[in-house]
């Protein structure tokens, strides 16, 4: 993967949340007017129980360049072990997902509880900053191009 | 006549089962699964090396689920995957029974799922070696060979779905590739479609492939996609101690969790 | 065709001072399926609210996105809104521009471009939106309590006293708990039964409440609302509606050397018996483990001696089924024996006693009539060692918890000791004292300094015997380490406390998870105490952790709040943002494999099994089926089902997938 010097490249990450803690710790990030980099987006999930990794693929396979998934901290979770279902969930998905080549620097996996604001500004800004640095996520770019092309070629 | 003609025979004589679920003679040096219903066919079954084909998805077959006396003359991942298609409620102890081999060869009767639970606890569970010297080499991969090996992999499958028809733990009537609200998975076959596929495949898999590789034998394009799964399996197994088809009790790796679960990766 | 109203608030400035609103709204209203887009100083105003409400109306809108704050502010207000101007409130989304955009951002295009994507991320899932309803469950106003300690029997009078019925089971002979055997009270020193007895009396005659004594929770099903309660009533070997509770088969049993369990061991009672005197109810059971007819066939002395003819020797268990609203679990806790405790005898030394059986020792109705007297020769101790931390906070032996009460009752019993003998001397061997509670610190000084008890901080390695004295030997820590040794006439182990015997196989008949030492868990550690994770069933008092008597009541009452709470409407109102399994018509009927791996997935026990039959009652298929009265819409078994066939309302499948394109593709 070239990394990309260009300083116009603007990262375009999605951020998969819980409702409980990281939500609420982004809220706080706001009330307490903590500056960040404006390239994450944020996606409210009851919990990170309910974050379907098919939908990471789908951030991917629509462009993203890079994804924050972050819940409740163990033992905090809101419906007490769903964050834990998910933390297995993500081991096992990470791994295959790195077996692929699938660069795994670009998915960021964290817990933010809903008194952390200041550690939401840090995390969107430090993955942002990876994420500049890494360039554009140019081996699926390459492959959405193709899936373009062929669809619009088979119909 | 061998063992396994001979207890055929027996068995639908003695009219102590109608169908006998195995293996005869196929082309190129390979056997099939058969389907014997009459003593005087039970020539047609063997079982030898050849045999290596999972058959255990046969066990929930609509055509044959009602069918209460039958037997499936089961090799290892046959066997194993019966135990785990038994934890996910999807067959049933008491509908068939299994003619399992010793490993000296003679034949065994196994009805319950406690023996079976107890004679697969005898096999190995694990890759042959040619499997794992694959995985190591593609683990010894950099990123981003490993990505130009998969990619490659990916565009040219063809989305025939061989892979999922084959495997006996894909037994969902209807399978996420057939929703279309949304559209999980791209109808057409170009290389994202083929890796969102083969990504959910193996996750799907999680926890429940029992690295039989039938998957990778059915692919017309012989594209190694047992590699995906056994890479979930391996981990499930070194992470978090989840081998699958070793026990009849439903115990999930995605359906369960410790609190002290790894989590080195998350900040 | 959807149309879609798009509202964005100013907030004043907040919003407004970076980003550029009238744009938003300008680009808003291009979105597919937008009908209308404004812009709006203050929406959340009431000119703000009648905005959304006449653009309802007059666009005929489907749906309404709000661009505003976040939606833990002012979701509610809107959706309210919406409902008052005829839109199912479900149908309301917000676009949080002022906490995740305005006010992280500078002032700029790219901030302006960030509240875009996100209000063209929430049009496209509100599009997608179901109108939903409010789940209503009926509820049946009985509760069951479980334990009848000072928990347990707080809790029933609250219920009671609300208006409402109450079924209380112990296991027991009698209610009284651990709290009956007390003697006195720290810090006040009052005596435990002058404030326990009353009450107990309460619970037997409050018309509310019907109580079960020797009975115990058979099975458990239903959910909140209508749990079926089955109770085993244990044999008594006595007909209780005859039985006057006279007492005479009591004096006259003949197996008279039975270790009272009442008395810690300490005491005897005979094979019928009532626990204590001021059992309640005072009417004795057989205890057919050492009832001499029940082993050899014959005596029936008690029998023989009943002036009412009440003995029923061929009583058998008998069933009832309660249907109840809510169960409150308050089984209490145990202590660990001496004989856990190799380094002080494993037991063995008879005047190595635990706190509990102190207790009995200093109580004025226990076997020593409350005088101090080790168990061994009857002699009144000249010098006593009490040890706090006994097992508690203590890794090797599995426990690394503070069981919190023990170092109140051991300076209590310190002081108890100095008060009747006042020529001894009190040792207590202490890692920390934790004295947190009101008047504790000074209950605690009181007895340093006014009872002149020796607090030594420090272990205790061994204790053994030596020509009938105990020797003790530790370390006192704030001297340097040095060795200390005492030789004692009786050692009290400050055992720790644990969980009830029997707690493991109670939470797994109700589905109620407990920690690593078997005790129950709360389904909050700080917001919801006195709730379990499992709807419907409350906590009190000791079976969660160790707790003081304050603080167990205090938990009682808050989990009786919780019940009252509860049975205050006829109905149980729900949030319908849960899971459920997805139907098809025949002959698929549902895409569900009946895997049930989904069941063992689920915090809240809310996954059951589904028969769908066909006219003539045959079972077609088997799936799972969400329980609406007990899923709390986590929505960890839709990520989980593989072949999607549970969805969750609210944040669906084609809800989130479209978030997810929208946000990406401008």
């Amino acid at each position: 993967m070239e990394t990309n010097n260009n300083n116009s490249f603007e990262p375009k990450v999605v951020a998969f949340v819980c409702n409980w803690c990281t939500y609420a710790g982004a809220d706080l990030t706001g009330t307490s007017r903590i500056k960040y980099a404006p390239n994450v987006k944020i996606i409210r999930f009851p919990c990170t129980g309910r974050i379907d990794y098919m939908l990471l693929m789908k951030a991917f396979a629509n462009g993203a360049d890079g994804i924050i998934v972050s819940g409740c901290h163990p033992n905090d979770c809101h419906y007490t072990s769903g964050n834990f279902h998910a933390r297995r969930r993500w081991m096992i998905f990470r791994n295959l997902c790195d077996f692929i080549g699938m660069d795994m620097n670009r998915v960021v996996f964290s817990w933010v509880s809903a008194a952390e604001g200041a550690k939401w500004a840090e995390i969107v800004n430090t993955t942002v900053d990876t994420i500049r640095q890494l360039g554009p996520a140019t081996s699926f770019q390459k492959l959405i191009k193709n899936s373009v092309f062929e669809e619009v070629g088979n119909e | 006549m061998n063992n396994i003609q001979q207890k055929t025979k027996e068995l639908l004589e003695s009219g102590a089962c109608t169908l006998i679920i195995g293996y005869e003679k196929g082309t190129g040096g390979k056997a099939r699964p058969v389907f014997v219903r009459k003593a005087e066919h039970a020539a047609k079954l063997i079982f030898d090396e050849s045999c290596d084909q999972n058959i255990a998805g046969y066990l929930y077959r609509q055509e044959i689920k009602n069918e209460s006396k039958k037997a499936i003359v089961a090799n290892n991942h046959t066997l194993k995957s019966i135990v785990e298609l038994a934890s996910e409620n999807q067959i049933h102890e008491g509908d068939f029974m299994v003619l399992a081999f010793t490993a000296e060869g003679e034949i065994i009767e196994l009805k319950s799922f406690e023996e079976i639970e107890k004679h697969v606890a005898t096999l190995y569970h694990g890759l042959n070696d040619e499997d794992k010297a694959t995985m190591q080499k593609i683990e010894a991969m950099t990123m981003e060979e490993r990505w130009g090996f998969w990619e490659n992999e990916f565009s040219k499958c063809i989305k025939c779905y061989a892979c999922r028809a084959s495997c006996p733990m894909c037994y969902c009537p209807t399978c996420t590739v057939e929703i279309n609200q949304p559209q999980w998975i791209p109808v057409p076959s170009h290389t994202l479609g083929n890796l969102e596929w083969h990504v959910m495949r193996a996750m799907h898999l999680a926890g429940r492939c029992i690295t039989c590789g039938q998957c990778a034998k059915s692919c017309p394009l012989d594209l190694p996609i047992h590699l995906l799964t056994y890479k979930v399996a391996l981990d499930s197994e070194q992470y978090f101690d989840s081998v699958a088809g070793t026990s009849v009790c439903a115990n999930n790796v995605l359906a369960t969790f410790k609190t002290e679960d790894h989590e080195n990766f998350i900040r | 065709m959807a149309r879609i109203g798009v509202f964005i608030c100013h907030c004043g400035e907040n919003i407004s001072a970076t980003v550029d609103c009238e744009k938003v709204a300008k680009v808003a209203s291009e979105f597919p399926g937008v009908a209308v887009s404004v812009d709006y100083k203050y929406m959340c105003s009431d000119p703000g609210q009648n905005l959304v409400k006449e653009a309802i109306i007059e666009h005929k809108l489907t749906g309404v996105v709000v661009s505003a704050c976040s939606p833990r502010m002012h979701e509610p207000t809107f959706r309210n809104a919406c409902a008052e101007a005829g839109l199912n409130p479900f149908l309301c989304e917000m676009a949080n521009i002022r906490e995740h955009c305005s006010w992280v951002h500078e002032k700029g295009d790219a901030t302006t471009q960030k509240a875009i994507d996100i209000v063209r991320t929430l049009v496209e899932k509100v599009k997608r939106n179901e109108a939903l309803a409010p789940i209503y469950v009926p509820i049946s106003k009985t509760a069951v309590v479980i334990g009848g300690g000072v928990a347990g029997i707080q809790a029933a009078l609250d219920i009671a006293d609300a208006g409402h019925k109450v079924v209380m089971v112990e296991r027991e002979p009698s209610i009284g708990g651990h709290m009956s055997q007390l003697s006195e009270t720290f810090p006040t020193l009052d005596c435990s039964q002058c404030i326990l007895t009353p009450r107990m009396v309460d619970v037997a005659r409050h018309p509310n409440i019907t109580l079960y004594t020797y009975a115990e929770i058979e099975s458990v099903d239903g959910s909140i609302g209508n749990f079926n309660v089955k109770i085993r009533l244990k044999s008594k070997s006595l007909d209780e509606k005859v039985c006057t509770g006279c007492g005479a088969c009591i004096q006259k049993c003949p197996v008279k050397k039975i270790p009272s369990e009442f008395e810690q061991g300490l005491g005897m009672r005979t094979a019928i018996y009532v626990p204590f005197p001021q059992a309640v109810p005072n009417k004795p059971v057989i205890d057919r483990k050492n009832c001499t007819y029940y082993i050899k066939g014959k005596c029936k002395v008690c029998e023989i001696v009943c002036p009412t003819k009440a003995i029923r020797f061929d009583q058998e268990d008998s069933f009832v089924e309660v249907q109840a609203g809510a169960l409150l679990l308050a089984t209490g806790f145990d202590v660990l024996k001496t004989s856990a405790f190799p380094e002080y005898g494993y037991g063995k030394y008879k005047d190595v006693i635990d706190g509990l059986q102190f207790e009995r020792l200093a109580s004025a109705s226990g076997p020593t009539k409350g005088e101090i007297r080790r168990p061994s020769d009857g002699q009144i101790p000249k010098k006593i060692v009490f040890i706090a931390c006994a097992g508690s906070r203590d890794p090797a032996k599995g426990r690394e918890y503070c069981s919190k009460i023990c170092c109140m009752y051991t300076a209590k019993h310190a002081m108890l000791y100095k008060h009747k003998v006042h020529e001894g001397t009190p040792y207590i061997f202490y890692m920390d004292i934790r004295a947190t509670g009101k008047m504790y610190e000074e209950f605690v000084r009181r007895a340093i300094e006014e009872d002149e008890v020796k607090y030594i901080r420090g272990r205790v390695s061994q204790v053994y015997e030596k020509n009938g004295k105990l020797i003790v030997r530790g370390v006192d820590t704030l001297l340097m380490g040095q060795p200390v040794e005492i030789e004692a006439d009786m050692v009290v182990l400050a055992t720790a406390g644990i969980a009830n015997q029997g707690s493991e196989e109670l939470a797994q008949k109700l589905h109620v998870s407990y920690d690593k030492h078997k005790f129950f868990s709360e389904a909050h550690p700080k917001l919801k105490p006195v709730e379990t994770n499992t709807a419907g069933i409350f906590l009190a008092g000791a079976c969660q952790s160790t707790k003081d008597i304050p603080e167990t009541v205090a938990a009682a009452s808050g989990a009786a709040a919780k019940v009252v709470g509860l049975f205050s409407n006829d109905m149980l109102k729900r949030d319908p943002l849960i899971a459920i399994v997805k139907k098809s018509p025949p002959p698929v009927y549902s895409s569900c494999t009946g895997c049930f791996m989904c069941i063992q997935v689920c915090p809240y026990q809310a996954i059951d099994k589904e028969e769908i039959k066909d006219r003539n009652g045959n079972i077609i298929k088997t799936i799972s089926h969400i329980n609406p009265g007990l899923c709390q819409g986590c929505g960890t078994c839709v990520a989980f089902c593989k072949s999607k066939s549970i969805d969750i309302l609210g944040y669906n499948h084609d809800q989130v997938y479209a978030e997810v394109s929208a946000l990406l593709n401008e």
